[in-house]
């Protein structure tokens, strides 16, 4: 299967050891369970969830999730790509493969459907694809009944691997698939709205995520008075608030502080067309790390690549057509980072 | 927010985490954070933007800078290594290496005999090397001190008298031991030319203490004579 490789000029090579440094200085931490042992009366979810936020739309979060889920697939993992763009779905564009009759949406509206039925093979073994395919009006407004019979879908969706690819925005329904799963990935783009939108939609998640633990540790009115007086207190962002708390509470506070830093963000940053945008990941991870007070590592730098939406026009999926774009291997290392926080298992 | 950062035990942001570099980072790694740093924050920087104002951003810079002065200069950084409780557990190689050899190559140059300056109590008569303590006894010192012409044999006996394993040697200067074994075997056949045979003697006496340059003229005088 090793492709030999054609000797490559001088700039070619210059550029390609310097995105191999770059891919090299970033690593996946590796994930731990204790989040659903500790805290969801001891089930573990059934396979490693991967969530692909992003806050804008057209930053590459289908293709991300899209090359990701073909990647995992060839490395031998069993995975599932679950398109949660309720209003908006257009994963099975980005794969190219046909329209299938049954999608999440139908899974929505009808309460007897079972989720193992929704799931599509797709031309690569080993990735199977649950569409939105559905055009029935009102489906991106589900409410939490519906949400919640989503998410324990996905939960106990059986296999190794399960690809979310979610909308764009801030929508709570967004930010609870985001919060479910093991990586929380957030694609970026190098430019300036795509950037404002990917803090907004981490911070969204954040607040989420404070919102609900701070009523289960009961630190709801502490919370309030400190964001009240937060002027007088040099309250300026998440992690100062984080700090603060913990130096009132002494039990609860370090308690919190540890919830909220499961939360670690993973950093995509896509489309990046000069070296020193692929570098700008490194900035990100330092701004949200001082921002949050927690690491959120940047994982993985791709390139811009006009082959993107020239295998998309003809609906085939990159992967499957232009094998001789920088973006295979930068995906394939990305997509080895995340496998190798789980080692494949033998099936006997 | 400025003094709170200068005061390591109320903060528990310190330096090394502003620049985020290990407390173990080299001054190569530090200066490297620091640009990258200074980059991130810079006002215009667009991954600041919506997270920190500008004034936020000039205060994270001005504690950046803090950092980088205090973290670049040697005694500096030590200074604040004792005030946040961090040891020199694990010092570089570049810390530690040119300062102990300084240390010893000094005090043979002061005290022409073959000491180490003691660094805590030592009962009387007693000295140590690198590697060991061991009872000083004056007569051979001034033998030591007064040789002309020293054999392998002589090393030898300097290094038993002083407590120090061959493999320790040969661990330290990263020569073999066999060559080592040579060395003090006056084995003449086994060692290699001039120059190299010297270098390895400055560095043997050195680990021991010794005035380096005397003992290793003095051994040269004896391989030559001997050496075909």
């Amino acid at each position: 299967m090793e492709k030999r490789q054609a000797p490559l000029h001088s700039t070619q090579r210059s550029r390609r050891e310097a995105w191999i440094r770059i891919n090299q200085a970033v690593s996946v931490p590796a994930q731990k369970h204790f989040e659903f042992v500790d805290r969801r009366g001891k089930v573990k979810p059934a396979s490693t969830i991967i969530a692909i936020g992003g806050g804008k739309g057209g930053v590459g979060k289908s293709f991300v999730s899209s090359s990701l889920g073909i990647f995992l697939a060839h490395l031998g993992y069993k995975t599932t790509l679950i398109d949660l763009d309720l209003g908006a779905a257009n994963l099975h564009t980005a794969l190219g493969t046909p329209l299938s009759s049954k999608g999440i949406n139908e899974f929505i509206l009808d309460p007897n459907m079972e989720f193992s039925s929704l799931a599509q093979d797709t031309s690569w073994p080993r990735l199977k694809l649950v569409s939105g395919s559905s055009e029935t009006l009102d489906v991106a407004n589900i409410d939490d009944s519906q949400r919640s019979r989503v998410m324990s879908a996905i939960f106990r969706n059986p296999c190794d691997f399960t690809v979310l690819d979610l909308s764009a925005g801030t929508h709570s329904a967004t930010l609870d698939f985001f919060l479910m799963a093991q990586h929380k990935i957030v694609v970026v783009t190098p430019d300036p709205s795509s950037i404002e939108n990917a803090y907004r939609f981490l911070k969204s998640g954040f607040f989420r995520k404070l919102r609900r633990y701070e009523h289960q540790l009961h630190l709801a009115s502490q919370i309030d008075a400190l964001m009240a007086n937060r002027e007088a207190l040099k309250i300026r962002n998440p992690g100062q608030l984080i700090k603060h708390i913990s130096t009132q509470e002494p039990v609860l506070g370090p308690k919190l502080k540890s919830l909220m830093s499961e939360l670690n963000f993973q950093i995509v940053l896509n489309q990046a067309r000069t070296r020193q945008e692929a570098e700008m990941g490194f900035a990100l991870q330092s701004v949200c790390h001082k921002y949050f007070g927690f690491p959120c590592p940047f994982v993985g730098a791709l390139d811009y690549d006009n082959a993107v939406w020239q295998s998309l026009r003809q609906r085939h999926h990159l992967l499957s057509s232009n094998r001789q774009s920088h973006l295979y291997g930068q995906l394939m290392s990305l997509a080895r980072k995340i496998a190798k926080s789980q080692p494949l298992q033998a099936v006997i | 927010m400025n003094r709170r950062m200068r005061d390591p035990e109320e903060s528990s942001q310190t330096f090394y985490d502003l620049l985020e570099v290990n407390e173990s980072a080299g001054p190569v790694d530090i200066y490297q954070a620091y640009q990258r740093a200074k980059a991130t924050y810079a006002p215009n920087s667009p991954a600041i933007y919506s997270m920190f104002s500008p004034d936020e951003a000039k205060e994270l810079m001005a504690l950046i800078e803090e950092a980088y002065q205090v973290l670049s200069h040697q005694g500096r950084r030590k200074a604040y290594d004792q005030k946040l409780g961090i040891g020199p557990a694990q010092p570089t190689r570049s810390q530690s290496l040119p300062s102990a050899s300084f240390q010893v190559s000094n005090s043979v140059r002061t005290e022409s005999v073959a000491l180490a300056p003691p660094r805590d109590e030592l009962p009387e008569g007693f000295a140590r090397t690198r590697f060991s303590i061991y009872e000083v006894k004056p007569e051979f010192e001034a033998q030591v001190s007064a040789l002309e012409v020293c054999s392998g044999e002589m090393l030898q006996k300097i290094r038993l008298y002083k407590g120090v394993a061959l493999e320790q040697i040969a661990t330290e200067i990263r020569a073999s031991k066999n060559m080592l074994v040579a060395l003090e075997a006056d084995d003449f056949e086994a060692l290699p030319v001039a120059v190299f045979t010297r270098g390895f003697v400055v560095h043997y006496t050195r680990l021991l203490g010794l005035n380096e340059n005397k003992i290793a003229d003095a051994y040269m005088k004896h391989f030559r004579a001997n050496k075909v």
